[in-house]
């Protein structure tokens, strides 16, 4: 093991959760969430795909990015599917977004001492069932499932001190979808620009109680 | 040899196990010359005017040393010198930029331009390539046609003229904010020219959001804008 683990450091270098880069960031709307991503693969510095999937849509109201470690991304998103596979014949309904937080961090924290190398970002809509009113939601979790509900916007990635920056700076309350689509899309943009290991274009989704819209962003393809 | 019975026994030296060789195993002291006192700076130019901000917070480590350290510093009567990264190597490097700027005022009957300032930096930063100052530079002012000038640098003088530049603990932060507002990137709307006033309420947005995520960055801003007129400075609480 003590073999595996010096190689492992030798191919990754020292940082795993840079090796593959990518980035993604979650906003709250009025009455909607938006959750957006870049489309970069790579091995350090080589790029090898532009079209990489980092946001999953686990229903019609939640969604989860998963940053970090490519594969760890695949085998966790799978190891999640069959979870809420599991959660749908037990509960009959869709996961809510705060549930789908606690399961995550749960799945994460079960490997403590030999984490999976993703962070996720979720975002969705919380829908009262008494009420019918709906409450935007978003999350992020470090890599051993320790989360925060900040309630305003989340980051994650390679370039997320950039992002920090441009989304304290951008975000305002009660932003109406089309609004909080332009304000995720430039916090996105201007911080991919300035980090070699996210890029090659943007994903944003952005989600309503009605609906979700998909737009696909050309950025610098660099 | 063991002496005592099951599994309390009593270890006594002999020549077999005792280890024979003399020097023992201690840390390496070492002395390290560089530190990191944080802090943040920015600059924008303009058509007619140049905006230099800095925060005023020195850290080492977790702790802050103090809350009202300027990191601005008058190298001309047009040009304003921001230093980020470790104090102690900053205060030298102004100290040899004013004796190098006023020895040239002496040899040529008028003070340095701000372009000659840059280059002189980057100079003065090469110099010491091989031991460089721990600063993060930023040199700002009006050039000979009144334009404003913002030259950005890195440890070691590699630097170039830009429109707008963040240096220090808070760039990453910081400078998308400025490519997304100054320079226009990635809108398809028309580019407008900032006005005084919107650079001004630019830089004190950018480092209100700054300092609300990164700890280094804080306390007061200080803001020194430079016009045809002079250089006029204002004090904001973060």
């Amino acid at each position: 093991i003590r073999v595996w683990w010096c190689s492992k450091r030798v191919i990754m270098g020292d940082n795993i959760m840079t090796y593959n880069g990518g980035c993604s960031v979650a906003m709250v709307g009025k009455d909607c969430v938006a959750i957006a991503s870049d489309r970069r693969f790579g091995l350090r510095q080589q790029t090898l795909a532009c079209d990489n999937e980092r946001i999953f849509r686990i229903n019609d109201r939640t969604f989860i990015a998963l940053n970090g470690l490519g594969t760890d991304v695949e085998t966790f998103i799978e190891k999640l599917c069959f979870r809420l596979n599991l959660y749908k014949f037990r509960e009959s309904r869709d996961i809510a977004p705060r549930t789908l937080g606690s399961l995550v961090s749960n799945m994460l924290y079960e490997k403590r001492f030999g984490p999976y190398f993703v962070e996720p970002v979720i975002a969705g809509l919380e829908v009262d069932k008494a009420t019918g009113a709906v409450t935007p939601f978003v999350t992020a979790q470090d890599l051993i499932g320790a989360p925060c509900f900040p309630g305003n916007f989340v980051v994650g990635g390679t370039c997320s001190e950039s992002l920090y920056g441009m989304c304290e700076s951008l975000w305002r309350p009660d932003m109406e979808p089309d609004d909080l689509f332009e304000t995720v899309s430039q916090a996105l943009l201007a911080s991919l620009d300035r980090d070699c290991l996210s890029g090659w274009g943007a994903v944003v989704h952005v989600i309503t109680p009605d609906s979700i819209t998909t737009k696909t962003l050309k950025a610098r393809m660099d | 040899r063991h002496y005592g019975r099951g599994k309390h026994t009593l270890r006594v030296a002999s020549r077999a196990n005792t280890h024979t060789h003399t020097t023992h195993k201690h840390k390496r002291m070492s002395f390290q010359p560089y530190q990191d006192n944080g802090g943040t700076g920015l600059a924008i130019a303009g058509p007619n005017y140049c905006v230099v901000a800095a925060d005023t917070r020195l850290s080492t480590g977790y702790s802050i040393l103090t809350r009202k350290s300027s990191k601005l510093i008058t190298l001309g009567p047009k040009t304003v010198l921001a230093s980020a990264g470790m104090q102690s190597d900053a205060i030298m490097l102004r100290k040899v930029l004013r004796m190098k700027s006023v020895t040239y005022e002496h040899e040529h009957g008028k003070p340095m331009g701000t372009t000659a300032l840059g280059q002189l930096l980057a100079n003065t930063l090469y110099g010491r390539r091989f031991f460089p100052y721990y600063t993060f530079n930023i040199v700002a002012g009006l050039d000979d046609e009144g334009v404003g000038a913002v030259y950005t640098y890195d440890a070691i003088g590699s630097g170039e003229r830009v429109s707008h530049a963040s240096q220090g603990s808070a760039q990453a932060l910081i400078q998308p904010l400025l490519d997304n507002q100054v320079a226009h990137s990635n809108q398809t709307t028309e580019k407008r020219i900032l006005s005084l006033d919107d650079a001004i309420a630019l830089a004190k947005d950018a480092f209100t959001s700054a300092s609300e995520r990164d700890i280094y960055t804080g306390d007061t801003l200080q803001l020194l804008i430079i016009t045809e007129e002079g250089i006029r400075e204002e004090h904001i609480q973060l």
